[in-house]
């Protein structure tokens, strides 16, 4: 399982070595470059070979922590999902429980089981974007557009359920913000047959594609112990061979009440991490249908809350099953204290610690995101690679600069 | 034949056919036109596998097929920038120059049984395979001129592809020389139509010749060159403006020679067409080669909505090793089946 990572130690000592030496090419790929998205890739390259990578990240920080320092604890939710764009559900999750246990509330079982249908929902749309992501950096339009387009009935899904197409800010501390549609389940169920049939393509023309097998099969290994030494976390982890994941190891939500397995492969490349995609897809299909199914009756939202809501906001909850915003949601203020929580995002494990005075502010807050955790892979995996297959690992880790600038 | 331009003398005839031929048609009007269609096609059937679109806005009515047009126009318009570090003459004359040489091995690939009273010469083979040859020499030169590391390197992989894709693409010409005995591609036309077509006589030839031409041309998979993930554009990266319309323009240009020259080798060129004559021996017969190289290049832009990139050093690996043994095959069978056929 172990295997030598090669590694040159990041000092300037070395890197003004490493420049001296006669032919080594510089090269500077992004931030305005096909293959970089927003951030820049510091390469150096002896012939074909990459004998350093160096990721130069920042490029679109927001300052999510710092700002949210000056934001009502209600006001961060749409601020907290916005660097995390194709997986929006996850993010706000996170947040909203490390809120939760700072306000010592537990939210009614029907809101549990609509935040997994919702949180596996846009895990989906996650993959299918890590999917397009991987297609269009090894050269392949057809799958990055298929992919991205895959994502429009589950947009369209949690476009009804919540009015917006992206950023949902649907979960709220207490529950969710609107109950399911009328005939939600069966619209779910048309949208994941579609989805269904659409991998059969995806397995014809990508995933078994003699190309894709040729360039992604042994590139960018990562054994299971180097994996869990680097702290790569979520698919990319579990591509490698660890079997772990948040939501079986530290269920939240009702993720409890669910089975489901956690796919994991033993190889560690390019190709097992597009696999495990693909596999967790089908996994989140299922979940969704268990949800769907078991779907409890009941409030969507905390009972006390519901309890304090003036007659007529309670008149239109029970009509339409949408909670308006009342002053008292709007004005948290959780005791003195700290909580942390952990969600499986799309792309793995998201880390959040909210810590209170009192106030009405988050006193601080912390956000540790999966794509920034997975940047190991930049140092550590691909030296040693070609110049080729610098997208071809980039891909295949789903790297997704603004999550991992926060 | 040409009875109806009774105002023009005699003598100036054959110098009006060669314009004809050299300006119009299969020359610079019908490659011009050829390439707005290509673009298209290759645009519209990608766009149709991808479930979008493609080019529909301008001019709608016919599908957006003057796109190429209207990008043309935008692009003159555009500011064209000289890097500072970059060598001027080769960089800013070489697109020109690239151009040129993509159309010239046209000039000697016959579209008709007459073709040879126009240029009369047994080695028309040897002629448009030379010319092919001369592009990727220029794009190293024009790669090295940009001053910029992704060009540099986008040339090294042109030369290597160049130097490991040349020796079967030679290979497959010389079995089909070996097939039909002749350079002359009329006389090659003319045993085909008598016996089969070459890619029923000698396929493994064909599929070189297809694989060779794919690297040639920077279809999908082997767009290794200008892997726009990988090295922005390859060689191109620090054009702008027109010029990048023009270096954008050349593989297509190339894909056309050599389809029309594997219409030629190996699809029998214009063999139901035959005739003599300005008409019967030329237009008609040209229109049927020209049909024939069309659907050979639709195939091949084709490709793009099917495959992504393939690596450079396993394409080199791939070059010089099954598709070469592939050539040596080849070049055995045409020897076999030229023994029993004459």
């Amino acid at each position: 399982m172990t295997q030598e990572i090669k590694t040159v130690p990041f000092t300037y000592e070395a890197l003004s070595q490493l420049e001296m030496k006669e032919g080594i090419l510089e090269l500077q790929i992004g931030p305005a470059h096909a293959g970089s998205g927003h951030m820049r890739i510091l390469a150096w390259v002896e012939g074909d070979t990459v004998v350093k990578v160096d990721p130069d990240v920042g490029f679109v920080h927001r300052g999510v922590e710092k700002l949210s320092e000056d934001r009502l604890y209600i006001k961060a939710i749409p601020m907290v999902e916005r660097p995390s764009l194709v997986d929006t559900v996850n993010a706000n999750l996170g947040y909203v429980i490390a809120l939760e246990r700072l306000l010592g509330l537990e939210p009614p079982p029907r809101a549990q089981y609509i935040r997994v249908i919702t949180a596996e929902i846009s895990r989906i749309m996650s993959h299918l974007y890590g999917i397009a992501i991987y297609g269009i950096f090894m050269g392949s339009s057809t799958v990055f557009m298929w992919a991205v387009a895959d994502r429009e009935p589950f947009i369209d899904l949690l476009q009804e359920l919540t009015g917006a197409r992206i950023t949902y800010s649907h979960i709220i501390p207490g529950g969710v913000r609107w109950d399911l549609p009328k005939g939600f389940a069966d619209k779910v169920e048309v949208a994941l047959r579609y989805l269904e049939n659409r991998m059969k393509d995806y397995e014809k023309v990508w995933i078994n594609n003699p190309v894709v097998v040729a360039r992604s099969a042994g590139v960018g290994k990562l054994g299971a112990e180097d994996a869990i030494r680097l702290g790569v976390v979520g698919p990319n982890l579990r591509a490698s061979g660890v079997k772990y994941d948040v939501r079986k190891n530290d269920p939240y939500a009702a993720y409890a009440d669910f089975d489901f397995e956690v796919p994991t492969f033993k190889e560690g490349d390019s190709y097992s991490r597009l696999l495990i995609r693909v596999e967790e897809i089908k996994q989140s299909m299922s979940i969704i249908r268990q949800a769907l199914k078991r779907l409890p009756e009941g409030k969507v939202i905390y009972e006390d809350y519901y309890k304090r809501m003036s007659p007529l906001m309670k008149e239109i909850y029970d009509k339409t099953g949408r909670v308006k915003f009342t002053l008292m949601l709007t004005s948290l203020s959780p005791p003195k204290g700290e909580a942390i929580s952990r969600v499986e995002g799309g792309r793995g494990e998201m880390f959040y610690y909210l810590v209170s005075d009192g106030g009405k502010n988050p006193y601080r807050f912390r956000l540790v995101t999966p794509s920034f955790r997975n940047l190991p892979y930049f140092t550590h995996v691909m030296p040693g690679h070609k110049l080729a297959d610098i997208p071809v690992i980039y891909g295949s880790i789903d790297y997704f600069p603004p999550e991992a600038d926060r | 034949m040409m009875s109806f331009l009774y105002f023009i003398p005699n003598s100036w005839l054959p110098l009006l056919e060669s314009a004809f031929y050299a300006l119009i048609f299969p020359g610079f009007i019908a490659i011009l036109l050829l390439a707005f269609f290509i673009i298209w096609f290759e645009r519209k059937a990608a766009a149709r596998v991808q479930m979008r679109y493609g080019p529909l806005w301008v001019s709608k009515r016919t599908g957006g097929i003057i796109q190429l047009l209207a990008d043309m126009i935008r692009f003159s318009f555009q500011e064209f920038i000289v890097p500072q570090g970059a060598d001027f003459i080769p960089f800013v004359f070489l697109p020109g120059l690239l151009l040129a040489f993509s159309v010239l091995p046209t000039v000697f690939i016959p579209i008709g049984p007459d073709y040879s009273r126009i240029f009369p010469s047994n080695y028309t083979l040897l002629l448009a395979v030379a010319f092919t040859l001369v592009i990727p020499v220029y794009l190293v030169v024009l790669g090295w001129a940009a001053d910029n590391k992704f060009s540099f390197i986008g040339a090294l992989r042109e030369a290597y592809l160049l130097i490991s894709y040349e020796v079967p693409f030679i290979l497959a010409i010389t079995s089909a020389f070996l097939l039909y005995g002749t350079l002359d591609l009329v006389k090659i036309v003319g045993i085909q139509e008598s016996t089969l077509p070459g890619i029923m006589l000698n396929p493994i030839a064909a599929i070189v010749y297809v694989i060779a031409v794919i690297r040639a041309t920077g279809r999908v998979p082997y767009d290794i060159v200008e892997a726009d993930s990988e090295l922005v554009f390859g060689p191109y990266t620090e054009y702008s403006s027109l010029m990048f319309g023009f270096v954008m323009g050349v593989p297509y240009i190339e894909l056309y020679s050599y389809s029309l020259l594997f219409s030629v080798l190996f699809l029998s060129g214009w063999a139901p067409a035959t005739g003599i004559g300005f008409l019967g021996g030329l237009i008609l017969p040209g229109i049927v080669t020209f049909v024939k190289s069309v659907i050979v290049m639709c195939f091949l832009v084709f490709l793009r909505a099917v495959y992504p990139r393939y690596k450079l050093d396993k394409a080199v690996k791939a070059g010089w090793s099954w598709v070469f043994y592939l050539a040596l095959i080849a070049l055995f069978l045409s020897a076999v089946v030229s023994r029993i056929l004459w």
